[in-house]
């Protein structure tokens, strides 16, 4: 088991699959965070200004690359072949996908994690810069239990969300189509859906991730608002699609042959 | 004692593909078997399966005793070079074996010996992209050694290789028969079975057709009588009369069923001079088309 876990490391770090996740994070987080904090008129900023907060809206964006890391981890041994080496050295399917569960969500988390890292930083050397004093950014702030918890949880919405993402492509295997069906089905049909039957959207996988971080605070409930999920359910919600995307490509892999 | 042991197996691909279609064979410890066949006669299939890549539709196979699932260590007890292919363009060629000694508990010293042995130790350090079809191919035959296991499975080995690479294969296919290890090498290349393999299976369409040492198996084909005579019209007349399989080119007859002296004697009878007269003992082509039932362009 550790050998099979160090050699899914090693996969990682010997190609630029993971690098490239983490160059995509950075340009789609670290981005926007430098041109409003640039830009924005300093009162905007200010203070309790709420365009400091929207300068880290990019890492909300994030979280969709962690899928589509997990779809590549998976569908790149097809791909290129290499599963039929993985399996040779591990027939035990059902644990060579585990294995790669447990390693992409770790490795998408801590990317995330150095990404998220990165953007405050940023944000908090173009306010020093700027001479900008976002009360966000203070150390009583940071060290909040609120905050801790909701980078927590963000850091966990990723690493579920890159499991997501491996059950897909081991389910799946063509790599494009996966991607690009998994980028239509969140960007546009779970919306259309969310819309048309909320009570049945806030089910759906993507809204279901979003909610871990947000945890309610779409619920304007009865008095007329989109309905949601609360944090332990959305938690329940995003751990069975996980595990019944998972068992499925378990189940199948076990009976697919590798021509 | 058989090390790989194939019993009544067929493997169909949706409901028209009948792959491999009842097939039994078993291999015995410390010798060299080729498999032969045309492209998609079903060798790469019963390859797979050997190795639980392709699960059979029905029918049993064993090797080393057990199901490859089962073994403890499999790429210690059996090797395979199926898919030349099958490395990340982007990994260098060594850590592409580092993978897999890493999944299958296999110490990187033995990364080094193999890629070594394959002579390809200069080009580790490069990136998979950059090596030719041949350099694949002996990449691919490190991966099958990795784990200095006792049987083999090399699925066309040859593919890609050099006229220097086969002659290279060859030695080290019977180095590795030196040593005791048990090889099943499938090849559409007959001059390099003939020259490495001690049995053979003929394969076609999915079914086994033929098996058997190889002096063995030519001893019952047919030999060839080969001919020159001015009067090869005529000969070639006389024989066909006879029931004789005859391919005629000006001058040169290749004869099929009757021995040499047959043929020389029939010649004689009928004042027909010969020029050349040579009993050919049928090479393993030879012996392939012949079972295989199509005939060799003379």
């Amino acid at each position: 088991m550790i050998d099979l876990i160090r050699a899914e490391f090693l996969k990682l770090s010997s190609t630029r699959t993971a690098l490239g996740l983490f160059i995509a994070a950075v340009i789609v987080s670290v981005g926007p965070a430098l041109l409003v904090m640039s830009l924005f008129p300093r009162d905007l900023l200010d203070g309790e200004g709420a365009a400091a907060a929207a300068a880290a809206t990019g890492l909300t964006v994030v979280p969709m690359l962690a899928v589509v890391f997990g779809i590549l981890g998976m569908t790149n041994e097809y791909r290129h072949g290499t599963i039929t080496y993985t399996y040779l050295a591990t027939p035990r399917r059902g644990l060579v996908i585990v294995i790669k569960l447990i390693c992409y969500a770790l490795v998408g988390a801590v990317i995330m994690a150095v990404t998220a890292l990165l953007v405050v930083a940023v944000i908090a050397a173009v306010a020093a810069l700027r001479d900008i004093h976002p009360s966000w950014l203070e150390a009583s702030a940071i060290s909040d239990f609120e905050t801790l918890r909701s980078i927590g949880l963000f850091l966990l919405t990723v690493g579920l969300m890159t499991a997501f993402g491996v059950g897909l492509g081991a389910l799946f295997r063509a790599q494009i189509p996966t991607v690009a069906g998994i980028l239509i089905w969140a960007l546009a049909i779970e919306g259309i859906i969310t819309v048309i039957k909320p009570k049945i959207g806030m089910y759906l996988p993507f809204v279901a991730f979003q909610q871990l971080t947000m945890g309610g605070a779409l619920h304007v409930g009865e008095d007329g608002g989109l309905p949601s999920l609360t944090r332990p359910e959305a938690f329940l919600v995003a751990i069975a699609y996980i595990a019944v995307f998972s068992v499925a490509a378990v189940f199948i892999s076990m009976r697919r042959d590798v021509t | 004692m058989p090390v790989i042991e194939v019993e009544d197996l067929s493997k169909r691909f949706g409901k028209k593909v009948l792959a491999v279609d009842d097939v039994s064979f078993s291999v015995a410890a410390g010798t060299i078997t080729g498999f032969l066949g045309p492209n998609g006669a079903g060798k790469t299939t019963i390859m797979r399966m050997l190795v639980d890549l392709v699960r059979p539709t029905s029918g049993r196979v064993t090797v080393l005793g057990g199901r490859y699932r089962d073994l403890t260590h499999p790429t210690t007890r059996v090797g395979a070079l199926l898919d030349a292919s099958g490395f990340h363009p982007g990994r260098s060629g060594r850590n592409a074996l580092r993978v897999v000694a890493r999944a299958a508990g296999i110490g990187y010293d033995r990364v080094d010996s193999a890629l070594e042995m394959v002579e390809l130790a200069g080009a580790a350090g490069r990136a998979v992209k950059g090596y030719s079809t041949g350099m694949k191919q002996r990449l691919a035959l490190a991966c099958a050694l990795l784990g200095d296991p006792e049987v083999l499975l090399l699925d066309e080995p040859a593919n890609g290789l050099d006229p220097e690479g086969m002659k290279w294969l060859r030695g080290f296919l019977r180095a590795q028969a030196a040593e005791g290890r048990t090889v099943l090498i499938s090849s559409h290349v007959l001059a390099e079975i003939e020259q490495t393999a001690d049995h053979v299976l003929i394969i076609s369409k999915g079914k086994l057709l033929a098996r058997g040492p190889i002096t063995q198996l030519a001893a019952g084909a047919a030999a060839v009588v080969r001919v020159r005579s001015p009067q090869a019209q005529k000969l070639e007349g006389l024989l066909l009369q006879k029931g004789a399989g005859v391919n005629r080119l000006d001058t040169a007859l290749a004869i099929r069923g009757p021995s040499s002296a047959e043929v020389g004697e029939l010649a004689h009878a009928n004042d027909i001079v010969l020029h050349e007269l040579l009993a050919e003992q049928p090479s393993l082509e030879d012996l392939f088309l012949q079972i295989a039932g199509t005939r060799r362009e003379s």
